[in-house]
């Protein structure tokens, strides 16, 4: 069954392939994405009950925690990209790695700005200099840091490797991002929600937060590809397989 | 504000940073595809112009 992986592996390595490919399946993971997020908001915020504590306002985790999750997934992704276009200097690697950034920096803003939003109607302010504020508040700044040395530099393949090196020392902050609430005192609620084991967190409000754990992982997959297309796309911008997909466009 | 509000203020900021991560990817690719068939019709008009300057080098 999988016989034809590792040439279709070695295949995707191609500029012109890896653009038909990421231009036919962008658009069906976005597609995928938007039933789940579709259900998954419906459920969340007319199935749902409201929490005894919170009231409605807890119907912000069904965004929150999604994003929060993705921006610690994403930048480890970015990491192991990286690592492997330094190592074994795969082209694609880099590209996909430097694609990862901005997509990251969306879902840790989303996770900053409704976390922020969420704590003024329960902590009474907008913001605190909590551990696991501050530090996702830093991946941010990790992640501006990446695209910004990564546009700052005109050689593309040089710039993908200083960001590249820049993420893979930004991973140390992941599990400090994710043991800050047990390693410190912390205004921010513990963990909640265990992907093994039992949570604290009722069975009937479970569903929605796994549709929309699962519709995030698709929309990163539909921007992921976008996204490196159109770097693909910028620097192969003078070969002659764009000029040919440019002439057959209508 | 109520909690209504909070809830509406937090789901509209996810969906404006979606579009905006929808929207990016797309323009960049079409700016990319505008640039290259535009450097295209400039190199046929280029290729077409140099004609009579080629016969009047080789004079």
């Amino acid at each position: 069954m999988f016989k034809g992986l590792p040439g279709w592996f070695h295949r995707l390595g191609s500029p012109a392939y890896f653009d038909a490919f990421a231009a036919r399946w962008s658009p069906w993971c976005y597609i995928a994405s938007l039933p789940l997020f579709a259900f998954g908001l419906w459920q969340a915020l007319a199935v749902v009950p409201a929490d005894y504590q919170q009231g409605d306002s807890f119907r912000i985790l069904y965004i929150h925690v999604p994003s929060a999750w993705m921006s610690l997934f994403v930048f480890g992704l970015m990491a192991l990209y990286s690592a492997i276009a330094l190592i074994w200097r795969i082209k694609l690697c880099e590209i996909l790695a430097m694609a990862c950034a901005p997509i990251g920096a969306a879902f840790t803003l989303i996770t900053l700005l409704t976390g922020s939003i969420w704590g003024k109607p329960m902590w009474g302010t907008w913001w605190d200099w909590d551990p696991r504020l501050t530090t996702e508040l830093i991946l941010l700044f990790l992640y501006l840091g990446v695209m910004g040395l990564y546009g700052a530099i005109d050689d593309r393949r040089a710039a993908a490797r200083a960001a590249g090196l820049l993420s893979i020392v930004g991973v140390v902050l992941l599990p400090v991002i994710r043991y800050s609430v047990v390693w410190w005192n912390s205004l921010h609620q513990g963990q909640t929600i265990r992907l093994f084991g039992e949570s604290s967190m009722d069975a009937s409000m479970i569903l929605p937060l796994w549709l929309m754990v699962l519709a995030t992982k698709f929309w990163f997959a539909g921007s992921l590809l976008a996204r490196a297309r159109a770097d693909n796309l910028r620097r192969e911008a003078g070969k002659a397989w764009v000029r040919e997909r440019v002439e057959k466009l209508p | 504000m109520t909690y209504f509000q909070y809830v509406a203020l937090a789901y509209a900021v996810f969906f404006v940073v979606l579009a905006w991560d929808f929207a990016v990817p797309r323009l960049q690719v079409r700016r990319q595809l505008r640039e290259v068939r535009s450097r295209l019709a400039r190199a046929s008009r280029g290729a077409a112009a140099n004609v009579p300057n080629d016969e009047e080098l080789s004079r």
